[in-house]
């Protein structure tokens, strides 16, 4: 086991980049998702670091070592691809046998790590079949008993889940989770399933058109996106037009429709300029709810959407629409459409970013 | 997957009639080379091993015999090695380079062996270079028009190859070399086998090159068939042609039983 870094990464393809300067350093044992749209260059990078794809520039450094120009099987670093691999012409057990037959392990050994990493994996007794009979649940299984068994410094997870129907995934989910934390492997999972990356991840990398834009925690990468990519890209946000009146450091005054209000400043906002106010439907107060020291609006309302547990509505202020999103609780308000209602959020929970 | 029942009698029929069209002739040789009388006819008047044995004891027919078995043999050796090489590379490389190739490939299946086997004698001849009516100069001949047959059998069995299979290999620990020949070789085996027994099949029989190519005093099979034809009407080279078939028969089995022809033609 071991932390990871890149410096620099950069890969080019002709005329464009395909991953363009990425540095990110993963700790040891951490749990790292690179998320992402297709696209936007994160699997290019996950085959640099298990060593498919040789970087235009840029280093790889595992541990001390810089696995820069190694090739795949000098690297030390398992991958579970997202159709999962399994060879079909070799039995369960000879798969996960594979890399330990060519460390040159004697027989015995196999024979009881393949025994124990089965075990390991909820796949006890299953030695002899082929990946023909076996779902796709229990070829992930497989897929990543054979790579665990070879202990890696690195475990990389190219879209594992993908594959899988629904209820399955969000099994798989937790229990990749788990036995990524039993193990203490550093993990560095590829998805551009924002729901995967937030639940199973220590930090993600949100990445967009061959960067990374923003590194953070899921909270971090959730409550405080820095680009509107990422705000939009993670949940539902508003995505409001406003006009900067006042910005200072980490807050600003911004007028909405004529009505100020105060905000998070994201950063590179100056006064006069058009900005982007964002703000999460759920954050979003009305009525009652609101507190003394909350932005406000004043809005109307053009429709309620009746989920059950939720309530959403179609608000309007001035002429820019607005969602919110209200749980629905005992001896929660509600507002037919039409109604004039205050609305109104935390500043805190919204911020101003370049437009 | 199966859908035999919905094959209707008039196609089962039609194909069938396309079967005995096609065997007729087979079993046509086989009865004349199991002749009785003098002379090489249809139907045979009467029946012996009479042809077989002159067949057995002539040294010409043998000698073509063996001389067609080695020629195609070393032949399908080359060809499969070559072809697989060539198929691996068609079926990993996108781009104009590689789609011209492949037409360039095909091309003797496209040549009339007339045309080939003329242009290599001229070729031959013109350069001077030591191959014209030599063995080495009618293995090639043979290597090239068998060479498509095994590209073509060989890149369907890579068609839906899963190149993450490979990586997957290469990052446990495998070399390219042990990834290559511990996961895609194996992989596509059926299809390496199917193109070896075209290969084969195709040399042994093949008439229209071989004929620009020979080296005197030693003809292949067909060619000695043929010759034997021309000067003396004699079901001997129908007898030959029983062992010939056999042989491919046999070739086939063999193959078959090896690997599963199925799977091949089922990707």
């Amino acid at each position: 086991m071991s932390d990871i870094r890149l410096v620099n990464l950069t890969k080019s393809y002709g005329e464009g980049n395909a991953v363009s300067d990425v540095n990110l350093q993963i700790g040891e044992g951490e749990f790292f998702s690179l998320l992402g749209p297709s696209g936007c260059g994160k699997s290019t990078t996950l085959r640099m670091i298990a060593g498919f794809i040789r970087p235009t520039s840029g280093q790889i450094l595992v541990g001390r070592d810089d696995i820069t120009a190694l090739p795949p099987e000098k690297r030390d670093i398992g991958i579970v691809f997202q159709n999962y691999a399994i060879f079909p012409h070799m039995n369960v057990a000879e798969n996960i046998a594979f890399g330990l037959k060519l460390r040159k392990l004697p027989k015995a050994e196999i024979a009881r790590r393949v025994t124990e990493s089965l075990k390991q994996v909820g796949l006890a007794g299953y030695d002899e079949r082929y990946q023909r009979q076996l779902s796709g649940g229990e070829q992930q299984r497989v897929a990543l008993a054979r790579v665990l068994v070879t202990e890696p410094r690195i475990l990389l997870l190219d879209e594992p889940l993908s594959a899988l129907d629904k209820g399955l995934r969000e099994e798989m989910k937790f229990w990749i989770k788990d036995l990524q934390k039993k193990l203490r492997i550093t993990t560095i999972y590829v998805t551009h399933d924002q729901d995967e990356a937030l639940t199973m991840s220590d930090r993600i990398g949100v990445m967009s058109k061959s960067r990374v834009v923003q590194v953070g925690t899921p909270q971090e990468i959730y409550e405080r996106p820095k680009t509107l990519f990422v705000t939009s890209f993670i949940g539902h946000s508003n995505v409001l037009d406003v006009r900067v009146l006042r910005a200072e450091e980490g807050s600003a005054l911004v007028s909405l429709a004529g009505q100020e209000l105060r905000t998070r400043n994201g950063g590179g906002l100056s006064p006069g300029a058009a900005a982007k106010l964002v703000v999460r439907p759920e954050n979003i107060l009305m009525g009652s709810a609101l507190g003394p020291t909350d932005a406000r609006l004043e809005a109307s309302v053009i429709s309620e959407i009746y989920q059950g547990a939720l309530v959403r509505y179609r608000l309007k202020v001035g002429d820019q629409e607005i969602v919110a999103e209200r749980q629905n609780q005992a001896h929660v308000e509600r507002f037919p459409p039409g109604a004039e209602v205050t609305i109104g959020w935390d500043p805190e929970w919204s911020e101003a970013l370049v437009a | 997957m199966r859908d035999e029942a919905a094959v209707s009698p008039l196609m089962k029929a039609i194909a069938i009639l396309a079967l005995v069209v096609l065997l007729l002739p087979v079993a046509i040789v086989v009865l004349a080379g199991l002749n009785a009388g003098e002379y090489l006819t249809f139907p045979p008047q009467g029946l012996s091993l009479r042809w077989v044995w002159a067949f057995l004891s002539s040294p010409t027919f043998m000698g073509a015999y063996l001389y067609s078995f080695v020629l195609a043999l070393v032949t399908t050796l080359i060809s499969t090695a070559l072809g697989t090489l060539a198929s691996i590379y068609l079926s990993r490389s996108r781009g104009r380079a590689a789609a011209a190739l492949r037409g360039f490939f095909m091309l003797p299946i496209v040549l009339p062996g007339v045309v080939l086997g003329l242009a290599l004698y001229v070729f031959y001849v013109s350069t001077d270079i030591g191959l014209a009516r030599s063995f080495p100069g009618l293995l090639i001949g043979h290597v090239l028009v068998t060479f498509p047959f095994v590209v073509a059998t060989v890149t369907a069995s890579m068609v839906g190859f899963d190149l993450s299979l490979e990586e997957a290999a290469r990052s446990l620990g495998a070399s390219p070399w042990t990834a290559f020949r511990k996961i895609t070789l194996r992989l596509i085996a059926p299809g390496i086998s199917a193109g070896s027994i075209f290969a084969f099949i195709i040399s042994f029989g093949q008439f229209e090159t071989t004929l620009f190519l020979t080296v005197p005093n030693h003809e292949p099979l067909p060619m000695a068939m043929y010759i034997s034809l021309r000067y003396k009407f004699e079901p001997t080279a129908a007898a030959a042609g029983i062992f010939a078939i056999a042989l491919v028969a046999l070739s086939t089995v063999v193959s078959a039983r090896l690997v599963s022809l199925r799977r091949v033609f089922r990707a």
